[in-house]
């Protein structure tokens, strides 16, 4: 896995504070139990929280960035609401930045598309979609005992607000108020995507999964 | 079984399969994860966790950006000779700002009020995760 330079400057900056004597500091606040309390938060949701990321970007390095920038808010901004708040939250920041990272992404397929000196046939500038799809369909690898990439590739696949409630529901263990509080919509709202996921996903890989 | 009974197996199914790739994670992706949750922790604590040097500060970054949109939008409006005058400029000049403001990153950053008082209001009422 490639090192990004916006992660190489942070992991950096963790070892000028560790090394400094403010990093004394740092490394004591795990002893302020509000800082064990973020701290046992963040390292709850971190994992599910960069296979969601990762479903949407499909860029292991993107996925880190999204999760890290959501974190760095919540400790900044959030930190100081009572910590029942700090999930949907927390979950809600992610997905406006993996929404800014797929904008930015779109805008700038589009601004290497319109360089005159690209050859016309070259139009697509992503090299994440370039890329020819050389994954096998989802039969095939249930079939070849990957059934977890293939239900990884479906839920990838879906619309935003699909992922979003399915992975929320099925991944964090959310109910449809929290989900509803995650998402910024209403309960009906929540239901309707959700339900929606289950069933395109269920019309690709239910006969394997049940 | 019926659909109702096959719909529920699938979720309950599903559920295993996301919460088990999440518990696996490379060392390498986990060692990450937990380097950025230390780096949150010392913004949490005072510290000026940025994640970009200081020389990359968006005071000096937001001018050159601006001016490196304009050279690049007179190169691509420039039409050298013979070559077919450049359509659908104004898609590219609204690209451009886009890719030029340094505040669109902002958007998602700025504190949502409206969200934090609905959160905070449901909070009460009704446990996060409950």
């Amino acid at each position: 896995m490639h090192t990004c330079p916006t992660f190489n400057a942070s992991a950096t900056l963790l070892a000028d504070l560790t090394a400094s004597p403010q990093g004394g500091a740092f490394l004591s606040a795990t002893a302020d139990p509000a800082a064990q309390t973020l701290n046992g938060f963040l390292a709850q949701v971190e994992r599910p929280a960069f296979r969601m990321a990762q479903m949407a970007l499909r860029h292991d390095e993107d996925a880190l960035d999204a999760v890290q920038d959501a974190m760095l808010q919540l400790a900044r901004r959030y930190a100081s609401r009572p910590s029942a708040e700090w999930r949907p939250l927390f979950y809600r920041i992610l997905e406006n930045r993996i929404r800014d990272l797929q904008r930015r992404r779109t805008v700038r397929s589009r601004i290497m598309a319109f360089m005159p000196w690209r050859d016309s046939d070259d139009a697509e500038a992503d090299p994440v979609q370039r890329a020819p799809d050389l994954a096998p369909g989802p039969a095939a690898q249930v079939e070849g005992g990957q059934l977890g990439v293939a239900l990884h590739n479906a839920i990838g696949l879906l619309p935003a607000r699909q992922r979003e409630a399915f992975l929320l529901r099925s991944l964090e263990g959310m109910d449809v108020a929290a989900t509803a509080r995650a998402m910024g919509c209403s309960e009906g709202s929540v239901k309707t995507h959700y339900s929606r996921a289950v069933h395109s996903l269920r019309a690709q890989l239910g006969e394997f999964m049940t | 079984m019926n659909k109702d009974e096959d719909t529920s197996a699938f979720e309950q199914r599903a559920g295993e399969l996301l919460r088990e790739s999440a518990n696996n994670l490379d060392a390498a992706t986990r060692s990450r994860l937990t380097q950025a949750r230390h780096i949150a922790l010392a913004a949490h604590g005072g510290h000026p966790a940025s994640t970009r040097p200081g020389w990359l500060d968006r005071r000096v970054l937001a001018p050159g950006g601006a001016l490196a949109a304009m050279v690049l939008m007179a190169v691509l409006l420039w039409s050298g000779p013979g070559q077919a005058p450049v359509k659908d400029a104004g898609a590219a000049l609204e690209d451009l700002e886009l890719l030029a403001d340094s505040d669109g990153y902002d958007i998602s950053q700025e504190p949502d009020l409206d969200f934090i008082e609905w959160a905070a209001a449901m909070g009460e009422t009704d446990p996060v995760g409950s």
